[in-house]
């Protein structure tokens, strides 16, 4: 009589579930854990260690909830606890004193469709956001690059939506300023720097 | 609505983070104000445009055979 198929072990089903729910996410990881410690050596690290500690902590973890915020937390504790300290210092910068400057009264008429933001290449993009202070570039980069939504982020910052609402309205504001100089300086655009 | 509430609300608009009535007399206002309706356009194009520019990168393939072996020992 032929034997019944085996049942897969448990740790079979541990790998095939985090492949299922979590590997599916190491670009994310990488393109945040990229803009948070501003180089790809760091990012790799950064990214493998977080998946070491997801994989160790899987069984915490409610399946089919939502594994992106779950790692990106787990991301974001590594990053603070063990990176920022020997990459980036964290600004002292005081957030209430940055001057919004809104740059669409300045564009309306000479380009009112934003055409000149097509001319801007990629690595001007990435570059001007890496210039965020960094409680603006990871709340914007939770939710312009990788489309998270206000509550998701204010959990994974760890702070309450109405701060991910202005931190986000400031990181916009800035983020198009910058662009907005570089496309005036380049000649993409007449207009006056911001 | 008018154009200063409207323009309060610009981003949770665009982020769809707003309730059904709100949202709905947005598009409201948005209708009947081109000013209003040029400045959200404006707006919603930078946002699809950083996206664009932004998710071009993924993870190197190097990294996942890294992450592959210290999990799984492959």
């Amino acid at each position: 009589m032929a034997k019944s198929p085996e049942v897969s072990p448990p740790v079979d089903e541990k790998r095939s579930s985090f492949e299922r729910e979590a590997l599916v996410h190491l670009d994310v990881l990488y393109r945040v854990a990229l803009r948070l410690s501003g180089n790809a050596a760091d990012a790799d690290d950064l990214v493998q260690e977080t998946m070491l500690k997801a994989y160790r902590a899987w069984d915490q973890y409610e399946k089919g909830t939502n594994a992106k915020a779950w790692l990106l937390t787990i991301l974001r504790h590594a990053f603070i606890n063990e990176y920022r300290r020997r990459t980036r210092h964290p600004e002292t910068v005081d957030m209430d004193t940055i001057e919004p400057f809104a740059v669409f009264p300045e564009i309306q008429d000479e380009d009112p469709q934003g055409a000149f933001f097509d001319r801007i290449v990629d690595d001007e993009v990435l570059r001007a956001i890496d210039q965020l202070p960094e409680a603006f570039r990871e709340t914007l980069v939770l939710s312009d690059v990788e489309g998270m939504t206000y509550q998701e982020i204010a959990g994974i910052l760890e702070i309450p939506v109405g701060t991910v609402k202005s931190r986000l309205f400031r990181a916009r504001q800035l983020l198009q300023a910058k662009l907005y100089d570089y496309a005036v300086g380049m000649g993409y655009i007449k207009g006056s720097p911001a | 609505m008018n154009c200063r509430e409207c323009v309060e609300h610009l981003y949770e608009f665009l982020d769809r983070e707003l309730t059904p009535e709100l949202e709905r007399e947005i598009r409201e206002h948005l209708v009947d104000c081109p000013p209003c309706g040029e400045q959200f356009d404006f707006e919603e194009l930078f946002l699809k445009f950083l996206r664009a520019r932004c998710r071009t990168q993924g993870a190197p393939p190097d990294l996942k055979r890294r992450v592959l072996r210290e999990l799984f020992g492959e």
